[in-house]
């Protein structure tokens, strides 16, 4: 499959940078974190109007029938924006689930609903450390979820939330609505991820999928939301370099611009490298969707996004000195983010173990 | 199938047909010299089957086919370990430029020709003691003498010269301009009076480098391949004719796999290295940072095919990956520990971790230091200033020493 973007990836790439450039507000994002349980409405706004929600989505579900290189494409330009709002990655997670899942008027309706953004979705595997539980905790019987999802992204305002559960015949995946839970919001460091335990007493829920199938298609939904959440950190970091080349293009000391130093320089040119490489991994992951070769490219690009994007907030901040370090100047937006992407869809020690699973001797 | 993809098979079939001749078991404790006379029937037998000059004019002798043709066949031909180490310089950088800027077309013909079939050998003698990365530095003189030219000086580093019949050479022609423009480019014949090779043994054991001294040697005007002061330019062009060359995601030293491999046999405080998280912390960094490598070149590949330039990205190859070789070598030598000491000088870096670690650093410092790519990086790719240069403009009989 091809590595390059062909024109109409290229102008989504364009239009979506451009929108996000001319809609982004520093002041609005460093609002946000002041508060909890607040999401960026502007942002999401911005999403359904773009129809960034429906891209990924099939044509018979009102979506656009692209798929994860287009996905990354805006995942991307929300990185580089620092923008609010977690729905976009988890709204295709849930979309894949319901895709695998038998076709039924509820797996249409949500599927349509989530294309257009009018409704939101979260995805609720992990449970305490685990980023993907083989025996998950929360069981399903009946109908009915009981038991706790931990720290799930969106999970304060998402509508329906996709569960890892156990049921008598083993893991399962379920569908349930979360109208009727009122979870507070979590106050995190990165309070716009509306991240939130979910605690379900009794509550409905559709099964999706169970059988021995389930961990796989758990596993490839993660994998799946790692593509896109390796896009978003590319993204970060790659406007956090240009942040950090542009200062040290003006800031002088010692009477030369502070670039001209070898320790500045030689820093800002080791991100490019980490940049590239996840770059050129997180490409390679969307191309390889639906191939046996997924897990692995989703892993590489995973461990190599993370690694870039906590390495360019550390840096970048390190480059500005004082000033970077100021409520104002908003560096901290990335670092926030930074972080909550490296421990959303499981963390680098997570993916490195499953990684090298696979390469020796596969997946059970 | 693309004829990319049909040459690419063909190519692949040769190989594996000439392999147990030539490669790397056929090479197995042989002295160097055998090794070379092997590796000059193996350029023989390249040219004859029309695998030899394959991205250069079929009126130079080449196959007249495209650049992906030759990194197709040159990735190919890497897994084979044929002895192919001692035309890599030769047919990479001097003979294209005497194709280019030779003044005696007939002659080069001939050298050209002589080269691809392994019977001659170039080499590059740029570097020197007050200079490697910092090349307009270099003290190597050439003045008028009749009406030709008598150069004097000494060269380092250079690979191959010992079997070398010729070579190109960056001389200072004019002392008392600024540094890049003194410069001026020729073709040196090695086995010329006055021209002394001395072999350098490096801390790997082997020999591939030299120091070469040249006392009153005469050239002849036709062996200048550039403007008198406007050889600078010339060495630059040489140095990016190949910018996007086979390259390999391993930095030249054991695949992953092989350390996987390793980390399944070995046990660290009696349990398996494999289940330690270290280890899997170790495997796992390498194989996203080489799989971001590979697919980058792939990238340049199909943008290349696409009649498209590829971006600067190509450049990180060299750098990320040598460096990364260098560690993982180390630890991999930490997993051995002291339970197989025994070393083999003349193992493959691809294959022995002792080896490819002793043979890392010079990954890291020939054809550009990390340093030296860093600052490229920085200063061509992302625009930040250039290091601050004292000789900058001074004429270089005036640069303090």
């Amino acid at each position: 499959m091809s590595l390059l973007y062909d024109e109409g990836q290229q102008a989504i790439a364009t239009e979506s940078r451009r929108v996000l450039d001319a809609r982004s507000d520093k002041a609005r994002l460093l609002g946000l974190i002041e508060q909890t349980g607040v999401i960026d409405t502007a942002w999401w706004d911005t999403a359904r109007e773009q129809g960034w929600t429906a891209l990924a989505a099939p044509e018979e579900h009102g979506g656009l029938g692209l798929g994860l290189v287009e996905l990354g494409l805006v995942a991307q330009a929300a990185g580089a924006a620092t923008a609010g709002a977690p729905f976009l990655t988890a709204g295709y997670g849930v979309t894949r689930a319901l895709l695998a899942a038998e076709s039924s008027d509820t797996t249409a309706h949500w599927l349509a609903a989530l294309a257009s953004g009018e409704a939101t979705g979260a995805v609720a595997f992990a449970e305490q450390q685990a980023p993907l539980p083989q025996r998950p905790l929360v069981r399903f019987a009946g109908g009915k979820l009981n038991g706790t999802k931990h720290g799930v992204v969106g999970g304060a305002k998402a509508d329906i939330a996709l569960v890892l559960a156990l049921s008598d015949e083993g893991p399962c995946l379920v569908l349930a609505e979360l109208a009727a839970m009122t979870p507070p919001a979590i106050a995190s460091y990165d309070p716009a991820r509306c991240s939130a335990d979910l605690t379900f007493a009794d509550t409905p829920a559709t099964l999706l999928l169970n059988g021995p199938g389930v961990g796989a298609a758990a596993l490839d939904i993660m994998a799946a939301m790692a593509v896109v959440t390796a896009h978003e950190q590319v993204g970060g970091a790659e406007a956090l370099m240009g942040i950090a080349r542009d200062y040290a293009l003006t800031r002088k000391a010692f009477g030369q611009p502070i670039g001209a130093f070898q320790s500045i320089k030689h820093r800002i040119a080791e991100l490019y490298g980490l940049i590239e490489i996840a770059r050129a991994n997180a490409i390679d992951a969307a191309s390889k969707d639906g191939t046996p070769a997924f897990f692995r490219a989703a892993a590489a690009a995973r461990l190599s996004a993370t690694e870039a994007y906590d390495t360019a907030a550390r840096d970048c901040v390190q480059i500005h000195g004082g000033i970077g370090v100021t409520w104002e100047t908003g560096l901290h937006l990335h670092m926030r983010r930074a972080r909550s992407l490296a421990v959303e869809q499981g963390n680098m020690l997570w993916w490195e173990d499953r990684l090298v699973t696979d390469l020796d001797g596969g997946l059970e | 199938m693309s004829d990319l993809e049909a040459f690419r098979t063909r190519g692949h079939a040769w190989l594996e047909s000439v392999a147990p001749t030539f490669g790397r078991d056929a090479r197995t404790g042989l002295s160097v010299e055998d090794d070379l006379a092997l590796g000059r029937r193996y350029q023989a037998a390249k040219f004859d089957a029309g695998f030899a000059g394959i991205n250069w004019p079929t009126e130079w002798g080449g196959q007249g086919l495209g650049h992906l043709e030759k990194i197709a066949f040159d990735a190919a031909e890497m897994n084979f370990g044929m002895p192919n180490g001692y035309f890599g310089i030769s047919l990479g950088m001097p003979i294209p430029v005497l194709m280019r800027f030779g003044s005696d077309k007939a002659w080069a013909k001939e050298r050209v020709l002589a080269a691809l079939k392994g019977e001659e050998i170039w080499c590059q003698l740029f570097s020197e003691p007050s200079g490697g990365s910092d090349l307009a530095a270099l003290r190597t003189r050439a003045e008028p003498d009749g009406n030709g030219w008598k150069m004097t000086g000494q060269k380092l580093w250079t690979s191959w010269a010992q079997y070398s019949d010729y070579g190109v050479i960056v001389a200072r022609t004019d002392p008392t301009v600024p540094k890049h423009k003194g410069l001026t480019y020729f073709w040196v014949d090695m086995k010329a009076p006055g021209v002394d090779v001395r072999p350098i043994k490096l801390a790997g054991g082997d020999s591939h480098v030299n120091e070469v001294f040249f006392d009153d040697v005469k050239l002849t005007d036709d062996q200048r391949m550039s403007p008198v002061g406007e050889g600078f330019g010339v060495a630059l062009t040489t140095l990016m004719i190949e910018r996007y060359v086979a390259t390999d995601s391993a930095g030249f030293g054991p695949p992953i796999e092989l350390f996987v491999d390793l980390a399944r046999e070995a046990e660290i405080n009696e349990r398996p290295a494999i289940e330690d998280g270290r280890i899997r912390s170790a495997i796992a960094r390498n194989y996203a940072m080489r799989a971001g490598l590979e697919a980058i070149t792939r990238r340049a590949m199909m943008m290349m095919e696409a009649g498209m330039q590829p971006g600067p990205e190509g450049s990180l190859n060299k750098l990320v990956a040598v460096r990364s070789r260098q560690k993982l070598s180390e630890l991999a030598m930490d997993l051995v520990g002291t339970s197989d000491l025994a070393f083999d000088p003349h193992a493959s870096t691809k294959s022995d971790w002792a080896t490819s670690w002793l043979n890392a650093p010079t990954g890291r410092i020939a054809g550009g230091s990390d340093e030296t790519l860093l600052n490229t990086i920085a200063e061509k790719i992302l625009g930040l200033p250039q290091d601050h240069r004292p000789d900058k403009g001074i004429p270089f009989n005036q640069i303090p020493a």
